[in-house]
């Protein structure tokens, strides 16, 4: 294998979907986000620990810009990390995933990462926007949160694992093991502490943008690389002439 | 007379420090958007980097949109 250019077209293209989540939030989930930044600060304000100013309004709007270029930028990190691991999980299984070229078998993979350490974990933890969580729990929920990923994801790949034992339609059993011990992990885990006392509309509509923008990423993903790939091809040696 | 021949090597095995590198810029990553809470600028800028958790409020949208936990 080619190891600087794998290395390279799998941070490339975590870079790049991370671009594109980046810059998709800021249309779909930074006006649920300013509404619920709204509402903190007219806590802020009804509480006295700030003073209805226009001093505080120009100092919260160039915040406020800093921030959504911050949401650019962290969508490019948080992009070339899991694009790491992506690339990682492709590269390792590239010759057992479905599908007769590289942008369809990393589109499955896409899939697969997408409802096993996203949507499952998200399902029992879901995205919640400002004003829903307790600075005091912050790392309580962090850690639940990054648990349910971590036996989501090292669950699905125990049970691909098993399904390579079965033949044809027995391999199912593997998908009906991995939503069964899912569905008794979902049971045991503890409820995220927090009460919620925004208005449910918002939250709501800011879950289904964060779900639309994650989605988005990790379509942007299978495609970038299975392209980046098909083009540089990493796992093919330099041919050698005798 | 004198053959040429070519031989596409393909080897499809993936170099440990492929992995490793990349398991390390996952790690990095993810702790910076999804969890840092001063503690990187902290190892420069000390107790203070705790304060101004400079690096929590440039990633905080896209905590939120991600879906990890924040305040």
């Amino acid at each position: 294998m080619k190891t600087i250019i794998f290395i390279i077209i799998v941070l490339a293209a975590g870079a790049l979907a991370g671009l594109v989540h980046g810059t998709a939030n800021l249309f779909l989930v930074e006006p649920y986000l300013d509404v619920a930044i709204g509402i903190e600060n007219q806590n802020l304000f009804s509480s006295g620990q700030e003073d209805d100013t226009l001093e505080f309004w120009v100092e919260y709007e160039r915040y406020r810009e800093w921030q959504k270029g911050g949401q650019v930028f962290a969508g490019v990190i948080l992009g070339t990390s899991i694009g790491a691991l992506f690339g990682i999980i492709f590269a390792l299984s590239r010759n057992s995933l479905p599908g007769n070229n590289n942008i369809k078998k990393a589109l499955i993979l896409a899939g697969i990462m997408w409802l096993t350490i996203y949507l499952v974990p998200f399902l029992k933890y879901p995205a919640n926007p400002p004003t829903v969580g307790e600075a005091d729990t912050v790392v309580l929920r962090s850690i639940l949160y990054l648990s349910f990923i971590a036996i989501s994801g090292f669950a699905a790949l125990a049970f691909f694992k098993l399904s390579k034992k079965f033949k044809n339609q027995k391999k199912l059993l593997a998908l009906f093991g991995y939503a069964i011990f899912m569905a008794m992990v979902f049971v045991a885990m503890p409820e995220n502490p927090d009460e919620i006392t925004a208005p449910m509309d918002l939250v709501n509509g800011f879950r289904i943008m964060s779900i639309l923008g994650v989605s988005a990423y990790w379509t942007a993903l299978g495609i970038i690389l299975g392209i980046l790939w098909n083009r540089f091809k990493p796992n093919k040696e330099v041919p050698s002439f005798n | 007379m004198s053959q040429s021949r070519q031989i596409n090597l393909s080897k499809e095995g993936v170099p440990i420090i492929a992995i490793a590198a990349l398991a390390i810029i996952f790690g990095i990553g993810l702790f910076v958007v999804g969890f840092d809470q001063g503690h990187i600028f902290s190892i420069a800028f000390g107790e203070q980097a705790f304060e101004d958790l400079y690096i929590h409020e440039l990633t905080h949208d896209m905590r939120h949109a991600a879906g990890f936990p924040c305040h």
